[in-house]
């Protein structure tokens, strides 16, 4: 019986908290505007917490792959040191400290970058691959668009061409445009039905 | 009074949901009661999903695994849509293929969304009756800014040979590192976004891209309940009439009346 109950009152407590926060878009009522702030305070730390709980989560599937051991747990290993060098540096330097500045600026912002740096040439790869694996009109359609794209932002001498620049500038602001607002347009309404089924309990991810 | 001024944000929001609402319970309720199914309720195609319920069923004969990357935008605000999506399609993964000797495995970059995965497989497996092969490290945080989770979501799609990876959620740019990790190993990588720029590099990174609102269909085109499939067509209808009022803005405006 419990276990009945107890997916029931999760159920009423979303619905009535999504409920509430919606409907403090539309009626200004000062205690329904009261009980929303305390919803959305409580969310906000909720989010917080969320980074905590993805962190614990994190440490506990590296140390099982240390001990438990199984490919790639020297990564596991390298991951939960710099975790623990982290931490401790920024314990007792604080997030704002020297140290803690150092370790962002020349360990996580350089590495991030790498990565940014390798998706670059990995989606000029994933083009040239595109092309191959599916040579059809739309393909075609991307990957011009791309190349005349990149033509024309680029500036060097002597390969300014008015009529590639005009052509560009018409791509930008019409068809792209009209393509983005209509894939939004698609998105905004799938994110409004998967929010409203839960609003009225269609889809439930908490109930366990 | 201005008819631009009537049509304000908010009241347009509202009708907006009143009008989803009305639909989606008609969809729900009347299409359902009928014992053969409603015209209202066929769907376009849509290959992508297709293959990846094929992809399911060679995935019981071929021993491989299934890796769903629900992507690091959480379960609140917009973002937080394209998430739960990922999880109710990780919930049909799981009915589909709760017999694999290889459990799916699903990451995200956020930590409730990880609990979320974590209890949406033990949902799955309860109804699949196999609960006993359910593992709470089948749903994992892979790193928690986007880049990390990339990271961490490349080694958990390359870990093992997959029949298919899954991205299904909130990412970035960077969905083309775990797209073209997984290529390695799965038979089939399959990507969803809310995100225009994700859409964008895995066009080129993915084997099959769903793209706009196609993510969002995912509940009804992999069988879900009717709800989902309520939802759709509810969706679908939106569409046309959000259509219809683009094309009266355009004639009013034309005609000077707006």
């Amino acid at each position: 019986m419990t276990q009945r109950r107890f997916p029931i009152f999760l159920l009423i407590l979303a619905v009535a908290s999504g409920g509430i926060v919606l409907m403090g878009y539309w009626v200004d009522l000062p205690a329904l505007a009261a009980v929303r702030s305390v919803l959305l305070r409580w969310a906000a730390t909720l989010t917080g917490v969320a980074v905590l709980v993805g962190i614990l989560n994190l440490l506990y599937v590296h140390w099982l792959k240390i001990v438990q051991p199984r490919e790639g747990g020297v990564y596991s290993l390298a991951m939960l040191i710099a975790f623990v060098i982290t931490f401790l540096v920024v314990a007792v330097d604080t997030p704002t400290g020297s140290w803690s500045v150092w370790i962002f600026r020349y360990i996580q912002l350089p590495v991030e970058t790498s990565l940014l740096a390798i998706l670059a040439v990995l989606l000029v790869v994933a083009v040239a691959r595109l092309v191959v694996r599916r040579p059809d009109s739309f393909t075609l359609l991307f990957v011009g668009t791309a190349i005349l794209l990149l033509v024309a932002a680029t500036y060097l001498p002597g390969f300014d061409i008015p009529v590639v620049r005009s052509l560009r500038d018409w791509i930008v602001q019409v068809p792209v445009v009209a393509g983005a607002r209509g894939l939004l347009l698609g998105i905004g309404l799938g994110v409004v039905a998967t929010g409203l089924r839960i609003l009225l309990g269609a889809d439930r991810p908490y109930d366990r | 009074m201005n008819l631009a001024n009537w049509l304000s944000p908010p009241v347009l929001g509202l009708a907006l949901i009143f009008i989803f609402i009305i639909l989606y319970l008609f969809f729900r309720y009347r299409s359902f009661n009928n014992k053969q199914p409603s015209d209202l309720l066929r769907f376009r195609e849509l290959t992508s999903l297709h293959q990846l319920l094929q992809s399911l069923g060679r995935a019981l004969e071929s021993g491989k695994g299934v890796h769903l990357s629900s992507g690091s935008g959480g379960v609140s605000g917009i973002r937080g849509a394209s998430g739960l999506t990922g999880l109710m399609m990780l919930s049909r993964i799981v009915l589909k293929s709760a017999k694999n000797d290889r459990p799916p495995q699903a990451t995200s970059g956020d930590g409730i969304l990880t609990a979320l995965a974590q209890d949406t497989l033990y949902q799955a497996y309860t109804a699949a009756g196999s609960l006993r092969n359910f593992d709470p490290t089948q749903g994992q945080v892979a790193g928690i800014t986007p880049f990390s989770y990339a990271a961490g979501a490349m080694l958990a799609a390359a870990d093992h040979p997959l029949e298919a990876n899954l991205l299904a959620g909130h990412f970035g740019p960077e969905a083309a590192l775990i797209a073209e990790a997984a290529d390695r190993s799965a038979q089939l990588t399959i990507a969803g976004s809310d995100s225009l720029p994700a859409q964008a590099t895995l066009l080129a990174a993915a084997d099959e891209v769903l793209i706009g609102e196609e993510l969002f269909a995912g509940g009804a085109y992999l069988q879900a309940d009717p709800a989902h499939q309520a939802s759709l067509a509810a969706q679908d209808a939106l569409r046309w009439l959000i259509i219809l009022l683009i094309l009266t803005g355009v004639t009013l405006k034309l005609l000077g009346m707006l």
